[in-house]
């Protein structure tokens, strides 16, 4: 998002915040939201690739819906208008074409007429196929699960991006000598494939609120929080959506605040640091250890202020609109361990993981007929989550590598935490205020020397910034 | 909120999470946001309050938002039991 398009987006919140009633909320959001998909989408060498990604992006979440929804909610009075503002964004997009005008709608030239028609025709048959067919049973939540993780790993993968690229290349008839993973940059699709997953799995386990297309649709591209989150809980977003506007002035005064300390975390500070945080450059250029711990000190703030700066400008927005969005970050580098660190560190993707990978793979370890040694369990869960949790960020050597640190410092951390809590809590409160100001530097280290491997591209470039780092290279 | 609940919880997260069995915790006391419980003792309380007192807890519920004191813990199981 560009400093132009978070404050289209805030006049935007502020306008349907101020004159929007209850009943028009969410066909606006809707709209806005729909419409913000191909906004925000960035260009691609691939013909029409960026405006048909973000109409696969308004597909998948009409598909969410259909699967997610009970048969006797599917009903045409409630769902329709929903469909027809989705269905009229992307033609009215097309239409744009014709014109004759460079509109900031859309990334590039829309492609022809008869093309999105055809497109649309074809989708709403197959979705309303599938709509009067399916019955939302377990086997077909299954199979959208494993598309959505399909979908994630192609987009992840570099190899297989680039084959999709070249695929899509020859389709449209272009060199596929220039196919690149770089060509698949599809806006958003990390957080809204994890939003589609989480309905997905509650639907399974029948926590999963009644939920109108519109307001699902919503919450999956909800304009504030689609290109960096947070990733919100389907029900506690719906809560808000349904509650009654009612905005004081003292609410419109702390978005605005929470909205300004956002754009001065991301445009003032990250992006000043940003001029001398460690990457593949400038990790060729410095020669001593003082200025590369320099550059990770920077690079270790730069990531932090840019994204929860982020994050502010996402929850400002969303609550000139009545909606509260959850925290991602909360002083992660104020904690004494690595434990309290990712407790508030991107918080809403570790919940993700914990809710549905660490708590589901520890229960059946637990459980299980032969149930192994808790130490063992532990380093394999821990272990596990953070390597995919660096794999989320992207399907390299270097994301795994990050994982793998930060899953082996929590599992020490674990270990030590339960060899020294009694010793350490008959300690003077002094002593305890010392041991946490230690804990907080030791870890606030461990996770900048993690950020090494975050920051570069290759084992190989982020070996030799840690022999720098310790003055050997 | 009955003590029939409240405390055997209580006696259970102070001798086997927090290894203190002289511990008395506040009803209202943050476990989880304050890092006392973390995501795996939050486990080993989901088997326990399940086995003692039949009622299901779901994995994507073990965090703070869904309970994060022993009062809250304790008007979760009551209101399912």
């Amino acid at each position: 998002m560009t400093l132009i398009h978070i404050l289209v987006f805030v006049g935007i919140a502020a306008f349907l915040g101020l004159v929007t009633s209850d009943r028009w909320r969410v066909p606006f959001l809707l709209a806005v939201s729909a419409l913000a998909v191909y906004v925000l989408q960035p260009t691609l060498p691939i013909r029409f690739l960026d405006f048909w990604l973000p109409t696969a992006t308004l597909t998948l979440a009409i598909l969410g819906w259909v699967v997610t929804s009970p048969p006797g909610q599917r009903s045409w009075r409630e769902n329709g208008p929903a469909a027809a503002i989705l269905g009229g964004t992307v033609l009215a997009l097309g239409l744009t074409r014709y014109l004759g005008l460079s509109l900031p709608l859309t990334a590039s030239r829309p492609p022809q007429l008869v093309s999105v028609l055809a497109l649309l025709a074809s989708l709403s048959g197959a979705l309303l196929l599938l709509g009067r067919t399916s019955r939302s049973g377990k086997g077909l939540l299954v199979a959208a699960s494993f598309f959505v993780l399909a979908l994630f790993v192609v987009l992840k993968v570099p190899a297989l991006a680039a084959w999709a690229s070249a695929g899509l290349r020859s389709l449209t008839r272009q060199s596929t000598e220039l196919a690149s993973a770089l060509d698949l940059r599809w806006l958003g699709f990390s957080y809204i494939a994890f939003r589609l997953l989480h309905t997905f799995r509650d639907r399974q386990s029948g926590r999963l609120p009644a939920v109108s297309l519109g307001e699902y649709v919503v919450y999956v591209v909800f304009f504030p929080a689609l290109t960096a989150g947070p990733i919100d809980r389907i029900e506690r977003f719906i809560s808000d959506l349904r509650r009654p506007l009612a905005l004081t002035t003292d609410d419109r005064a702390e978005s605005g605040k929470r909205l300004l300390v956002g754009l001065f975390k991301k445009f003032a500070v990250a992006d000043t640091l940003a001029l001398i945080a460690l990457n593949n450059v400038n990790a060729l250029q410095v020669r001593s250890a003082g200025w590369t711990w320099i550059l990770l000190y920077a690079y270790a703030f730069q990531i932090f202020y840019d994204f929860s700066g982020y994050t502010d400008i996402a929850i400002g927005i969303a609550g000139l609109l009545g909606i509260r969005l959850p925290e991602n970050f909360k002083a992660p580098y104020m904690r004494p361990n690595l434990t309290q660190f990712w407790n508030n560190w991107h918080m809403t993707l570790t919940q993700w993981f914990r809710a549905y990978f660490f708590n589901p793979v520890t229960r059946a370890l637990r459980t299980g007929q032969h149930p192994l040694p808790i130490p063992v369990i532990i380093l394999f869960t821990q272990l596990m989550t953070m390597v995919l949790i660096g794999l989320w960020h992207g399907v390299t050597w270097n994301f795994v590598l990050w994982g793998i640190w930060h899953g082996l410092g929590l599992f020490v951390h674990n270990r030590w935490s339960d060899r020294t809590k009694v010793r350490f809590a008959a300690l003077r409160p002094g002593w305890q205020r010392c041991l946490n100001v230690g804990g907080t530097l030791l870890t606030f280290h461990y996770v900048a020397l993690g950020w090494v491997f975050f920051a570069l591209s290759d084992p190989g470039a982020s070996w030799q910034v840690f022999l720098k780092l310790v003055g050997v290279s | 909120m009955s003590d029939e609940i409240i405390v055997p919880l209580g006696k259970y997260i102070a001798a086997e999470i927090l290894k203190q069995s002289d511990r008395v915790l506040n009803v209202d006391e943050p476990l989880i946001s304050s890092g006392l419980i973390d995501s795996f003792h939050l486990m080993d309380l989901a088997l326990f309050v399940e086995d003692t007192f039949g009622v299901p807890i779901d994995d994507a519920e073990l965090n703070a938002q869904t309970f994060d004191s022993l009062a809250q813990l304790a008007t979760l199981i009551e209101s399912r039991r």
